[in-house]
């Protein structure tokens, strides 16, 4: 985490550290609009976690103690977790963080780095594209109509979390592409520095 | 298309993306989501959503990031420094005794988290420079932690389990319970090793000069250091016992009465540490916090009080009470916690949604069917089926990570091993042994790229790999024990 911000929170000026922390873009070099607003985003939705730990804890105390279970709390943490799970994944994306194997990788040449990067996020392209191409009009529906769980509290779980799974996904393709467009011209370059030292 | 030629193509579709260092959760989505679109057309590429939708809203997985947050924030505490020191006194003059306590402490810290990387890590800033410096042979220092520091991933709460049981639709809690006894059986096989290795060899482990250890003044002789041991170890033995009879009365029916002995077994723990916390005993300040909080989720989930994912909640919550009262809590910590867990959690869980599209699709394809009629027309006696499974698990834990496997192979092997008539619990520990012995072996054995990032630059890849040989040599030992002996694993189930 940036100095600036661990100065300010540990001073005690937690807000502005709190807004530098959701605006700050320091991992990436030259991020592009696309990196920042996913950033924001998921910097956003990091605080869920904490949210759902203290509402299940909430319920835990509730019940236990109290023994006037909530019908809220588990349904709400299934729609945060969905929310987290969803969005970790173009937060991984971002940061290169998907589990890939590079064994074979590592020993190629930049050049031939480029090609599989690019047969890579091409596959992350293609995935997105078919399962939007599938279900968008079903997403869609879920989302006008309002589909809720079914339940006695009844939350808008389908309705919001269908069409978020299709937006976590074209985010990581487009993702995808934009760390292409970062990683891409660097392994270029290194290629054209490999060959002068030759 | 027939099924044995797309489940050809699919292998070669797989090896070929992973290969070029496609992510994994996206080659194996793509090519699932192809397979449903050569077998069905486009009405059934619908389910590529719906397969992703419903894996994300379960409500077990809520435990993976819970518990990732745990572990991180107990990383960024100064509890388990304290918990090394405390054992440390304890155990640190006996002959290889840093190795043991390092061992013992991975034992716990284990039981408070669920993943492999941040344990090994923390073993070796703390564990590793004092065993080098009291002159430790480098390979037993070296085994010990990443062996040890493995076991996060054994010892409940664990996340392979927990994936385990989502993925085969086996229960968490019987996991958890079944891996108990297996993952005790894993550490105390590196103990016993520790101690014959160095009485047989002193000059692997030479002892700590007297005034190299803090709370000198404690007994030294032999009866002295045993009976303090047996002292200070005695009420974790009776919280474990504790927990275990209320989990056996739970079972009866009498939930009330279960719960009751479970919520007291914590504070009885406290009481006991609290009449002899004296000067003479700061064991009790390092190892009261994190037993508090294995007996809080382990016991909440042993005892069938609360389901997993509150049990981690609870985990959580009792963690930053625990930091805050040693005054090491800000804000600062938890959100570089947060975002750790945020980044973990987004590489587990899409590796899970490509590969439920892949798995999803292959069945459909009738392929699962297909795979198992294959194995099971082979003339083999059902053990030597298990054994090619057990062979597969460390060939692809060689290269791949635990995820993948599971992940991968679950769906086709579960099946056969239910067809077979054995226990998807007792099969789900044999798989997170193996996975013990892959996080060990080359040439992408986690464990060794996880040490690498904090050892001294002297201590290379190849010295940390080869240090583990005689580790390795004990998990498959504990592993053929446990595949010859399935009631190891299954008697506290039943």
């Amino acid at each position: 985490m940036d100095d600036e911000i661990k100065k300010r929170i540990r001073s005690g000026d937690i807000l502005s550290g709190f807004r530098l922390w959701l605006t700050y873009a320091d991992p990436l070099e030259n991020p592009n609009w696309f990196d920042r607003f996913i950033l924001f985003v998921s910097r956003l939705a990091m605080l869920l976690t904490a949210v759902a730990v203290a509402i299940t804890f909430y319920e835990v105390v509730l019940r236990y103690l109290f023994g006037r279970p909530t019908l809220w709390v588990n349904e709400l943490t299934l729609w945060l977790g969905s929310v987290i799970f969803l969005l970790a994944g173009v937060y991984a994306m971002q940061r290169r963080a998907h589990i890939r194997i590079t064994a074979v990788y590592d020993l190629l040449s930049p050049r031939l780095k480029l090609a599989c990067d690019v047969i890579s996020a091409a596959v992350v392209v293609a995935y997105a594209a078919l399962m939007i191409f599938a279900s968008y009009r079903i997403a869609w529906h879920t989302l006008v109509t309002w589909e809720r769980f079914g339940t006695f509290w009844n939350p808008p779980i389908p309705a919001t979390i269908k069409p978020l799974v299709l937006i976590a996904t074209a985010c990581a393709a487009i993702q995808a592409v934009s760390n292409l467009a970062v990683d891409g011209p660097k392994l270029l370059r290194r290629n054209s520095s490999h060959d002068k030292g030759e | 298309m027939d099924v044995g030629t797309l489940s050809l193509l699919l292998l070669i579709g797989i090896f070929v993306l992973l290969v070029i260092g496609v992510p994994l959760g996206f080659a194996t989505g793509l090519l699932g989501a192809i397979v449903i679109f050569g077998n069905f057309g486009v009405p059934g590429l619908g389910l590529v959503m719906q397969r992703v939708y419903d894996l994300s809203i379960t409500y077990a997985i809520i435990a993976v990031p819970l518990f990732i947050v745990m572990a991180s924030l107990l990383e960024r505490s100064g509890i388990a420094r304290d918990m090394y020191d405390a054992l440390n006194i304890t155990l640190g003059k006996m002959r290889g005794g840093v190795a043991i306590v390092t061992t013992v402490m991975a034992v716990i810290m284990a039981a408070m988290s669920g993943i492999i990387g941040g344990e090994i890590v923390l073993l070796g800033l703390v564990a590793l420079p004092q065993m080098l410096r009291l002159g430790y042979n480098k390979n037993l220092a070296i085994g010990t932690i990443c062996a040890g520091g493995s076991l996060g991933t054994m010892i409940p709460p664990s996340v392979v389990l927990i994936i385990f049981g989502l993925i085969t639709e086996t229960s968490i809690t019987a996991l958890f319970t079944a891996a108990f006894i297996p993952g005790f059986m894993l550490a105390a096989s590196y103990i016993g090793y520790i101690v014959v290795r160095t009485r047989l060899d002193p000059s692997l482990a030479p002892l700590p000069k007297a005034d190299d250890i803090a709370g000198a003044g404690i007994a030294v002789d032999h009866a002295g250091r045993l009976s303090e041991l047996a002292y200070n170890l005695a009420p974790v033995a009776v919280g474990l016992v504790v927990a275990l009879v209320a989990r056996q009365l739970g079972a009866g029916g009498t939930e009330q009465v279960a719960s009751f002995i479970f919520s007291s077994a914590p504070v009885g723990l406290v009481l006991v540490f609290l009449l002899r916390n004296d000067d003479r005993h700061p064991i009790a300040k390092g190892l009261l916090p994190p037993l508090i909080v294995v007996d809080l989720v382990l016991g909440s989930i042993y005892g069938g009080v609360t389901g997993i994912t509150e049990a981690a909640a609870m985990g959580v919550v009792a963690t930053l009470l625990l930091i805050t009262i040693r005054r090491e809590f800000n804000l600062v910590m938890l959100f570089e916690g947060l975002e750790q867990t945020f980044r973990s959690v987004g590489t587990i869980l899409w590796v899970t949604f490509g590969a439920t599209v892949l798995a999803g699709a292959y069945s459909l394809s009738g392929g699962n069917a297909y795979v198992a009629d294959l194995m099971l027309n082979l003339d083999i006696a059902p053990i030597g089926l298990i054994l090619i499974m057990m062979v597969i698990f460390l060939i692809l834990g060689m290269f791949m990570d635990w995820i993948g496997i599971v992940l991968l192979t679950m769906p086709v092997f579960m099946p056969i091993v239910v067809k077979l008539g054995y226990d998807p619990v007792w099969f789900g520990i044999l798989f997170s042994v193996n996975m013990q012995v892959a996080f060990l072996t080359p040439p992408f054995g986690s464990a060794a790229f996880y040490l690498k990032s904090v050892t001294p630059p002297e201590i290379d890849l190849i010295t940390i790999y080869r240090s583990f040989g005689p580790f390795i040599c004990l998990q498959l030992a504990v592993l053929a024990l446990l595949l010859l002996f399935p009631e190891i694993s299954l008697f506290l189930v039943r």
